[in-house]
């Protein structure tokens, strides 16, 4: 192996990477389990939205929740993957990394306020819309991308393009500073990114 | 004290939302306006009253889930109506439009 | 004899102030050169009429209104997404 060419190299890795990916997208959770979590998530909301802890209240409350999973199992659930431990995952997630990302983007959206009322005063505008790249390829983890990327300072996601070589992310910039594809990515994506590969694939 | 902080900057941006809605020239950056704004004054003024509220704990904790899901829901809306409109043919004033050069 | 005063706190001062501006809004959803502008007004609206909601929830002290608020929430967003989808099958014809 050590004495293989450099560009023989660089095309192994590649294609170890998309066979990774691949035997991500295929490899998804038994049905059973998949309607499991999604009674646990949506019980959770109805104890939360409906305060009553009597206990008529939890028996409707499981009854209808288990009908609305067994139809709709697979919308939550398509992007989960069994990888590691679970618990030591959720632990880290929910005591790591969420804190980190709120603390995050509540600094990005207040500033991004206030450069909107910059904005609406002194009208100094430069619209346009760009094209950057993506390394997530999962369904969730692009959403989350988009949605964060519109919450951030000057930026509007206007669609996104999936696939599993490359994501494409078009985005309306409000003040276009530069027009290549790599500069305009660091600069929009900031350091969002990279959290999220730490949750998502 | 710190609610009363809150407030102040939730309805300073409620009004610099409405402002920016108003004095836009495009859908586009009305949107931009609209989208951010919004979301950031409504969950600002939400947790102000989620602090300063005598209610029980779950019933804060429901304002807590209303700030969440308009944060959830607003920048899904902005981006849906953003790509209705450029489909439907309205153009957008700028510089560059790569989304119609690629041929969407 | 009891008087009320109309602005006793903070809270309902915010109220009117968000009240106020979106009735200036309704110029947005009356004259807006195309129809995605009388959208992104309407969608405005319906997001500070919800946080109004809230409020009065916390100073009437019936907290049944924030049920009412996120229906009216997950109402404007399935409205705003049912047009959307409208639009970009083909737009007003």
């Amino acid at each position: 192996m050590s004495r293989m060419p450099l560009y023989l190299k660089e095309r192994i890795e590649e294609i170890n990477q998309r066979a990774l990916l691949f035997n991500y997208e295929t490899n998804t959770l038994p049905k059973w389990e998949k309607v499991i979590i999604t009674w646990i998530a949506l019980a959770i909301f109805w104890m939360i939205v409906s305060v009553s802890i009597h206990w008529q209240n939890i028996l409707i409350g499981a009854v209808v929740t288990f009908l609305v999973s067994l139809l709709m199992y697979d919308m939550f659930t398509s992007d989960i993957r069994r990888k590691g431990n679970v618990a030591i995952k959720a632990l880290r997630i929910i005591f790591l990394y969420v804190p980190q990302y709120i603390f995050i983007m509540a600094f990005r959206l207040v500033e991004s306020n206030l450069k909107v009322l910059k904005h609406a005063i002194l009208m100094d505008i430069n619209p346009g819309i760009v094209k950057i790249d993506s390394d997530l390829h999962s369904h969730t983890g692009l959403t989350i991308l988009a949605n964060s990327i519109t919450l951030t300072p000057g930026t509007l996601t206007i669609d996104t393009v999936r696939g599993l070589d490359e994501s494409k992310i078009y985005v309306h910039w409000i003040d276009v500073e530069t027009l290549d594809r790599e500069k305009a990515g660091a600069i929009i994506k900031g350091g969002l990114e990279d959290w999220l590969k730490n949750i998502f694939w | 004290m710190i609610e009363y902080l809150f407030l102040l900057l939730g309805t300073v941006l409620m009004i610099s939302g409405g402002l920016g809605v108003l004095r836009f020239p495009d859908v586009y950056t009305r949107l931009h306006a609209s989208t951010k704004c919004d979301t950031g004054g409504a969950m600002s003024i939400l947790i102000a009253v989620a602090i300063v509220s005598e209610a029980p704990m779950l019933i804060k904790v429901k304002f807590l889930i209303l700030a969440f899901l308009i944060a959830m829901i607003n920048p899904m809306v902005a981006h849906a109506i953003a790509r209705g409109a450029h489909k439907s043919g309205i153009k957008p004033k700028g510089v560059i439009d790569v989304y119609a050069r690629d041929g969407f | 004899m009891v008087k009320e005063y109309l602005l006793v706190s903070p809270f309902e001062l915010v109220m009117f102030i968000v009240l106020f501006t979106s009735i200036i809004l309704i110029y947005r959803v009356i004259f807006g050169p195309t129809t995605p502008d009388r959208i992104v007004g309407f969608n405005t609206i319906s997001t500070k009429i919800t946080v109004v909601i809230a409020i009065l929830a916390f100073l009437k002290n019936e907290y049944v209104l924030i049920d009412l608020a996120i229906v009216l929430l997950m109402v404007n967003a399935l409205g705003s997404l049912i047009l959307a989808k409208h639009f970009e099958r083909g737009g007003e014809k």
